[in-house]
Protein backbone atom coordinates (compact mmCIF):
# COMPACT_ATOMS: atom_id res chain seq x y z
CA UNK A 1 0.00 0.00 0.00
CA UNK A 2 2.50 2.48 0.68
CA UNK A 3 4.48 1.60 -2.25
CA UNK A 4 1.40 2.27 -4.49
CA UNK A 5 1.35 5.91 -2.58
CA UNK A 6 5.23 6.53 -2.96
CA UNK A 7 4.78 5.16 -6.86
CA UNK A 8 1.72 8.07 -7.46
CA UNK A 9 3.21 10.36 -5.63
CA UNK A 10 6.58 10.02 -7.65
CA UNK A 11 4.92 9.77 -11.39
CA UNK A 12 2.86 13.29 -10.42
CA UNK A 13 6.33 14.44 -9.88
CA UNK A 14 7.60 13.76 -12.45
CA UNK A 15 5.07 14.59 -14.27
CA UNK A 16 5.15 17.90 -13.03
CA UNK A 17 9.05 18.80 -13.27
CA UNK A 18 11.32 17.71 -16.16
CA UNK A 19 14.46 16.23 -14.63
CA UNK A 20 16.39 17.07 -17.10
CA UNK A 21 15.93 20.88 -15.61
CA UNK A 22 15.05 20.59 -12.52
CA UNK A 23 16.82 19.85 -9.17
CA UNK A 24 14.92 17.59 -7.22
CA UNK A 25 15.96 14.68 -9.01
CA UNK A 26 19.10 13.61 -8.05
CA UNK A 27 21.40 12.73 -10.99
CA UNK A 28 22.52 9.09 -11.85
CA UNK A 29 25.89 8.22 -9.71
CA UNK A 30 27.52 6.52 -11.92
CA UNK A 31 26.83 9.46 -14.52
CA UNK A 32 28.09 12.41 -12.10
CA UNK A 33 31.40 10.54 -11.16
CA UNK A 34 32.88 9.05 -13.91
CA UNK A 35 31.18 10.16 -16.89
CA UNK A 36 29.54 6.75 -18.38
CA UNK A 37 26.16 6.14 -18.87
CA UNK A 38 24.53 3.05 -17.04
CA UNK A 39 21.65 1.17 -18.20
CA UNK A 40 19.49 3.22 -16.04
CA UNK A 41 20.36 6.51 -17.35
CA UNK A 42 17.72 8.62 -19.07
CA UNK A 43 14.80 6.40 -17.72
CA UNK A 44 13.30 9.05 -15.54
CA UNK A 45 13.69 11.84 -18.74
CA UNK A 46 11.73 8.48 -20.64
CA UNK A 47 9.00 8.28 -17.94
CA UNK A 48 8.51 12.51 -17.85
CA UNK A 49 8.25 12.44 -21.84
CA UNK A 50 5.97 9.17 -20.87
CA UNK A 51 3.74 10.65 -19.06
CA UNK A 52 3.28 13.80 -21.20
CA UNK A 53 2.54 11.03 -23.99
CA UNK A 54 5.81 11.43 -26.12
CA UNK A 55 6.53 7.97 -26.95
CA UNK A 56 9.07 9.27 -29.34
CA UNK A 57 11.10 11.15 -27.08
CA UNK A 58 10.62 8.31 -24.61
CA UNK A 59 12.17 5.92 -26.44
CA UNK A 60 15.17 8.67 -27.58
CA UNK A 61 15.75 8.88 -23.76
CA UNK A 62 16.24 5.35 -22.82
CA UNK A 63 14.53 2.94 -25.12
CA UNK A 64 15.28 -0.06 -22.91
CA UNK A 65 13.29 1.44 -20.20
CA UNK A 66 10.34 2.27 -22.44
CA UNK A 67 10.85 -1.74 -23.96
CA UNK A 68 10.78 -2.99 -19.75
CA UNK A 69 8.08 -0.91 -18.74
CA UNK A 70 4.95 -3.22 -19.83
CA UNK A 71 7.05 -6.12 -18.21
CA UNK A 72 7.96 -4.13 -14.90
CA UNK A 73 4.14 -3.24 -14.72
CA UNK A 74 3.13 -6.53 -15.40
CA UNK A 75 5.82 -8.14 -12.30
CA UNK A 76 4.05 -5.29 -9.97
CA UNK A 77 1.11 -6.30 -10.58
CA UNK A 78 2.08 -9.77 -9.47
CA UNK A 79 3.92 -8.99 -6.58
CA UNK A 80 1.10 -6.69 -5.45
CA UNK A 81 -1.56 -9.51 -5.74
CA UNK A 82 1.04 -12.07 -3.87
CA UNK A 83 1.25 -9.56 -1.11
CA UNK A 84 -2.52 -8.62 -1.04
CA UNK A 85 -3.74 -12.19 -1.07
CA UNK A 86 -0.36 -14.08 0.32
CA UNK A 87 -0.35 -16.21 -2.88
CA UNK A 88 1.48 -16.00 -6.05
CA UNK A 89 -0.77 -14.82 -9.07
CA UNK A 90 0.29 -17.50 -11.77
CA UNK A 91 2.42 -20.58 -10.75
CA UNK A 92 4.50 -20.77 -13.33
CA UNK A 93 8.27 -18.87 -12.63
CA UNK A 94 10.68 -17.57 -15.41
CA UNK A 95 13.12 -19.90 -16.98
CA UNK A 96 16.32 -18.80 -15.09
CA UNK A 97 18.02 -18.52 -18.91
CA UNK A 98 15.19 -15.59 -19.60
CA UNK A 99 16.46 -13.94 -16.08
CA UNK A 100 20.07 -14.96 -17.49
CA UNK A 101 19.20 -13.01 -21.18
CA UNK A 102 17.61 -10.41 -19.16
CA UNK A 103 20.59 -9.49 -17.14
CA UNK A 104 22.46 -9.91 -20.51
CA UNK A 105 20.51 -7.55 -22.61
CA UNK A 106 20.56 -4.84 -19.67
CA UNK A 107 24.46 -5.38 -19.34
CA UNK A 108 25.08 -5.07 -23.09
CA UNK A 109 22.79 -2.16 -23.75
CA UNK A 110 24.74 0.02 -20.67
CA UNK A 111 28.11 -1.05 -22.30
CA UNK A 112 26.71 -0.13 -25.66
CA UNK A 113 25.83 3.23 -25.37
CA UNK A 114 28.73 4.05 -24.06
CA UNK A 115 30.26 3.18 -27.56
CA UNK A 116 31.31 6.29 -29.33
CA UNK A 117 30.38 5.00 -32.42
CA UNK A 118 27.88 4.56 -35.12
CA UNK A 119 25.26 2.98 -34.37
CA UNK A 120 25.78 2.52 -30.73
CA UNK A 121 26.05 5.87 -30.04
CA UNK A 122 22.37 6.11 -30.88
CA UNK A 123 21.75 4.24 -27.85
CA UNK A 124 22.57 7.51 -25.56
CA UNK A 125 20.14 9.55 -23.66
CA UNK A 126 18.44 11.92 -26.49
CA UNK A 127 20.60 10.73 -29.07
CA UNK A 128 18.01 9.44 -31.77
CA UNK A 129 16.60 12.97 -31.28
CA UNK A 130 19.85 14.64 -33.52
CA UNK A 131 19.35 12.18 -36.16
CA UNK B 1 -19.86 -28.74 27.82
CA UNK B 2 -19.03 -32.25 26.91
CA UNK B 3 -15.99 -33.71 26.32
CA UNK B 4 -14.60 -34.19 23.23
CA UNK B 5 -12.85 -37.60 23.71
CA UNK B 6 -15.72 -39.55 25.30
CA UNK B 7 -18.42 -36.76 25.62
CA UNK B 8 -18.82 -36.63 29.11
CA UNK B 9 -20.67 -33.82 30.71
CA UNK B 10 -18.23 -31.48 32.75
CA UNK B 11 -18.47 -28.04 34.18
CA UNK B 12 -17.84 -25.29 31.68
CA UNK B 13 -14.27 -24.17 33.88
CA UNK B 14 -13.47 -28.06 34.40
CA UNK B 15 -9.60 -28.49 33.30
CA UNK B 16 -9.99 -31.76 32.71
CA UNK B 17 -12.85 -34.40 31.89
CA UNK B 18 -14.06 -36.25 35.09
CA UNK B 19 -14.85 -39.62 33.32
CA UNK B 20 -11.67 -40.21 30.64
CA UNK B 21 -9.06 -37.12 32.20
CA UNK B 22 -8.13 -35.56 28.99
CA UNK B 23 -7.49 -31.92 29.14
CA UNK B 24 -10.05 -29.02 28.33
CA UNK B 25 -8.41 -26.32 28.39
CA UNK B 26 -6.22 -26.39 25.42
CA UNK B 27 -8.23 -26.84 22.33
CA UNK B 28 -7.19 -29.04 19.96
CA UNK B 29 -5.01 -27.45 17.60
CA UNK B 30 -6.58 -26.19 14.57
CA UNK B 31 -5.16 -27.55 11.18
CA UNK B 32 -3.78 -25.26 9.01
CA UNK B 33 -6.31 -23.93 6.63
CA UNK B 34 -5.36 -24.50 3.08
CA UNK B 35 -7.55 -23.89 0.29
CA UNK B 36 -9.10 -27.22 -0.67
CA UNK B 37 -7.73 -28.36 -4.27
CA UNK B 38 -4.67 -25.63 -4.38
CA UNK B 39 -1.32 -27.96 -3.98
CA UNK B 40 1.59 -25.26 -4.03
CA UNK B 41 4.50 -26.57 -5.44
CA UNK B 42 7.10 -26.81 -2.83
CA UNK B 43 9.23 -23.79 -2.48
CA UNK B 44 6.50 -21.49 -4.23
CA UNK B 45 6.79 -19.12 -1.07
CA UNK B 46 10.46 -18.23 -2.22
CA UNK B 47 10.62 -14.84 -3.78
CA UNK B 48 13.05 -14.01 -6.56
CA UNK B 49 12.41 -9.86 -6.14
CA UNK B 50 13.11 -9.53 -9.68
CA UNK B 51 11.08 -7.17 -9.98
CA UNK B 52 12.64 -4.75 -7.51
CA UNK B 53 16.11 -5.56 -8.95
CA UNK B 54 14.96 -4.49 -12.05
CA UNK B 55 13.15 -1.53 -10.86
CA UNK B 56 16.26 -0.46 -9.03
CA UNK B 57 18.80 -1.16 -11.97
CA UNK B 58 16.41 0.37 -14.96
CA UNK B 59 14.33 3.03 -13.04
CA UNK B 60 16.85 4.45 -10.48
CA UNK B 61 20.01 3.80 -12.08
CA UNK B 62 21.79 1.89 -8.68
CA UNK B 63 24.63 -0.58 -9.86
CA UNK B 64 23.31 -2.28 -6.54
CA UNK B 65 20.59 -4.07 -8.73
CA UNK B 66 22.93 -5.81 -10.57
CA UNK B 67 23.47 -8.39 -7.92
CA UNK B 68 20.15 -8.78 -7.07
CA UNK B 69 19.37 -9.57 -10.77
CA UNK B 70 22.15 -12.19 -10.74
CA UNK B 71 20.76 -13.90 -7.57
CA UNK B 72 17.05 -13.65 -9.18
CA UNK B 73 17.88 -15.78 -11.61
CA UNK B 74 19.57 -18.29 -9.50
CA UNK B 75 16.58 -18.13 -7.24
CA UNK B 76 14.58 -20.10 -10.19
CA UNK B 77 17.56 -21.56 -11.83
CA UNK B 78 17.90 -23.74 -8.25
CA UNK B 79 13.97 -24.31 -8.05
CA UNK B 80 14.12 -25.60 -11.19
CA UNK B 81 17.01 -27.92 -10.60
CA UNK B 82 14.69 -28.96 -7.01
CA UNK B 83 17.66 -27.10 -4.61
CA UNK B 84 14.70 -25.26 -2.12
CA UNK B 85 17.25 -24.86 0.63
CA UNK B 86 19.89 -23.61 -2.41
CA UNK B 87 16.92 -21.21 -3.53
CA UNK B 88 16.46 -19.95 -0.66
CA UNK B 89 19.89 -18.58 0.16
CA UNK B 90 19.85 -16.75 -3.35
CA UNK B 91 16.78 -15.36 -2.43
CA UNK B 92 18.02 -14.10 0.61
CA UNK B 93 20.75 -12.52 -0.93
CA UNK B 94 18.80 -10.90 -3.46
CA UNK B 95 16.57 -9.25 -1.04
CA UNK B 96 19.53 -7.98 0.75
CA UNK B 97 20.90 -6.07 -2.36
CA UNK B 98 17.43 -5.29 -2.92
CA UNK B 99 17.51 -3.86 0.09
CA UNK B 100 21.32 -1.93 -0.21
CA UNK B 101 20.13 -0.59 -3.69
CA UNK B 102 16.95 1.04 -1.49
CA UNK B 103 19.40 2.63 1.54
CA UNK B 104 21.49 4.05 -1.27
CA UNK B 105 18.77 5.56 -3.49
CA UNK B 106 17.63 6.78 -0.22
CA UNK B 107 21.30 7.80 0.89
CA UNK B 108 21.70 9.51 -2.66
CA UNK B 109 18.63 11.29 -2.63
CA UNK B 110 19.35 12.86 1.20
CA UNK B 111 22.47 14.05 0.15
CA UNK B 112 21.30 15.03 -3.32
CA UNK B 113 18.58 16.83 -1.13
CA UNK B 114 20.93 18.70 1.42
CA UNK B 115 23.65 19.78 -1.52
CA UNK B 116 20.32 21.10 -3.67
CA UNK B 117 19.52 23.47 -0.51
CA UNK B 118 23.11 24.41 0.45
CA UNK B 119 23.40 25.66 -3.57
CA UNK B 120 20.57 27.57 -3.18
CA UNK B 121 21.47 29.02 -0.15
CA UNK B 122 24.54 29.80 -1.64
CA UNK B 123 22.34 31.77 -4.21
CA UNK B 124 21.19 33.64 -2.25
CA UNK B 125 23.47 35.09 0.01
CA UNK B 126 24.57 39.04 -0.93
CA UNK B 127 27.53 39.32 -2.61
Amino acid sequence: MAFVVLATAGAMLLRLFDPAHSLIFPPCPLRYFTGLYCPGCGSLRAMHALLHGDLRQAFAMNSLTVILLPFIGYGLVTEIYRHLWECPLVERRLPANWIWSLFAVIVLFGIARNLPFHPFDLLAPGALLHL
Amino acid sequence: MFCPQCGASNADKAAVCVQCGRSLQAAVPAAPVQTPGVVLPPGAAIQNYLVFAILSTVLCCLPAGIPAIIYAAQVNGKLQAGDIAGAKTASDNAKMWCWISFGLGLGICVIWGILAMVGMIGHLRPR
